[in-house]
């Protein structure tokens, strides 16, 4: 059980994030879904460290915490290069790349990489770490349906074997059903909803999340 | 014309001996005062464009005023602190290579400050929540980001060097330009034009062209290498 405080955001006094506090159990995946400007991506930020919330809580001690941002960064160097700087197990770091199918694109500048190759080599250098908590912000918004079908087998995987509690933000419903254990709806900062992915996704009780899951439905 | 410049490639093959003196006291004093103002202002240009503190703006503004500098302003003030009337009269610097250099290094510091901390600050945002994301140490990240900016880095050296190499201003009034001993390229070419012996000028007026157009020749083949 990992403990998040209430946290809250505020930028020139416009509250972007009012998040009222939960426990996050191991071995689980938690969707964030919400439109754009919900605050799914703040709340990662300031989980991650990032960003400090308006009460400057350091949330962790002795918990790890692994975060792919919704933009990643290529470092200048070869894509297996930096892959290796997120852990230093070359056997992990080819099978990561063999799953993900950038293993051609190996010794390739990380700059030249189109954007959906971009997010596998991130998501590759991420699993390459352990954590406790892993935040992945819209790992596969970049990607094609095969890659992100690959995705979230190796993130369903991926948790299985270090037992993490994983929060992946998604714009995509078909993915929170196929992997998602737990949703939180975010709606104009604020959490609307929060339960099981069944009891949110199929009968959500709030209005605010059927208005949304009848927009992004079939 | 033409004869003037027949007569100046004459006199470089020749390896004329003041022309010699003029080019090293010049190379000296520019890969001096560069390297010293590339030892200042890369750790001072990291930290503006990486990290965020209270007070940071005003240091940026204070730096793109300094980066305006007019190098004659600059001159007078060195020449003021170090004359017969200035607090640092005693060091006997004024009319020496030694406060050629100073001067420069006040004036292109703030060129590297600037480049270094422009190129910084666009990439520091991304890098660092990626490797913070990745749970890097202040030092490893700090490290990558350097790595990141090593063309630039270099980019703004050459700049800071070639303003140095083709300044004339501030180093005329603080060195004299003294024959065989603060005459560089600049000095020398005003002083022989106003003499009307145009050969050493077109010669030196040659030479400080081919550095320059060595020197962006490199700049423009890293910035093809940095878009690849
Ligand atoms: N540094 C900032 N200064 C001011 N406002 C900000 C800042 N960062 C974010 N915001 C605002 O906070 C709100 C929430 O942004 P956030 O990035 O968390 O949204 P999001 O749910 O991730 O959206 P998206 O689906 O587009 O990624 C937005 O309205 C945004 O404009
Ligand atoms: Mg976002």
């Amino acid at each position: 059980m990992i403990k998040i405080p209430p946290l809250k955001k505020t930028y020139s006094s416009r509250t972007v994030l009012d998040f009222p506090g939960t426990d996050l159990e191991k071995g689980r995946i938690y969707a964030v879904i919400g439109s754009n400007g919900s605050g799914k991506s703040t709340f990662a930020k300031i989980l991650s460290g990032m960003i400090k919330d308006d009460d400057k809580q350091k949330l962790f001690k002795d918990i790890a915490v692994g975060y792919m941002p919704q933009r990643n960064y290529s470092f200048r160097m070869s894509v297996v290069r930096n892959i290796l700087l997120g852990g230093k197990d070359p056997s992990l770091a080819n099978e990561l790349m063999e799953r993900l199918k950038i293993s051609h694109l190996k010794d390739k500048r990380a700059k030249s990489l189109s954007g959906g190759e971009t997010a596998r080599m991130a998501l590759a250098r991420l699993m390459m770490g352990k954590y406790d908590i892993v935040i992945l912000d819209e790992p596969t918004s970049a990607m094609d349906m095969e890659s992100s079908l690959l995705t979230e087998e190796l993130i369903k995987e991926y948790v299985k074997n270090t037992n993490c509690a994983l929060i992946l933000i998604t714009h995509s419903l078909q993915q929170a059903k196929r992997i998602a254990d737990d949703v939180l709806f975010f709606h104009k900062g604020s959490l609307l909803e929060y339960g099981s992915a069944e009891k949110v996704l199929y009968e959500p009780e709030n209005a605010e999340t059927k208005k949304f899951l009848e927009f992004y439905g079939s | 014309m033409k004869t003037s410049i027949l007569k100046a490639i004459e006199l470089i093959l020749s390896m004329d001996a003041e022309l010699i003196d003029i080019l090293s006291v010049t190379a000296k004093m520019s890969i001096q005062s560069s390297l010293i103002a590339l030892l200042i202002g890369l750790p001072i240009g990291i930290i503006l464009g990486g990290y965020e503190f209270p007070g940071k703006n005003i240091l940026l503004i204070l730096n793109r005023t300094l980066m305006g500098t007019p190098p004659v302003v600059c001159g007078l003030i060195f020449y003021m602190l170090f004359s017969g009337v200035g607090p640092f009269r005693h060091l006997k610097l004024l009319f020496t290579v030694e406060i050629m250099v100073l001067a420069q290094v006040f004036l292109i510091t703030p060129i590297i400050i600037g480049n270094v901390e422009s190129f910084i600050s666009t990439i520091a945002p991304n890098v660092k929540e990626t490797a913070k994301g990745l749970g890097f140490s202040h030092i490893k990240t700090l490290f990558l980001i350097i790595n990141e900016s090593v063309y630039q880095i270099f980019s703004a050296y050459l700049l800071a060097f070639s303003r140095s190499i083709a300044e004339v201003g501030a180093v005329s009034m603080v060195g004299g330009a003294i024959s065989w001993k603060t005459n560089v390229m600049t000095t020398a070419i005003m002083q022989y034009t106003n003499r009307g012996n145009f050969t050493l000028g077109v010669a030196l007026g040659m030479i400080l062209l081919s550095v320059s157009l060595i020197v962006n020749i490199i700049i423009s083949i890293m910035q093809r290498r940095l878009s690849k």
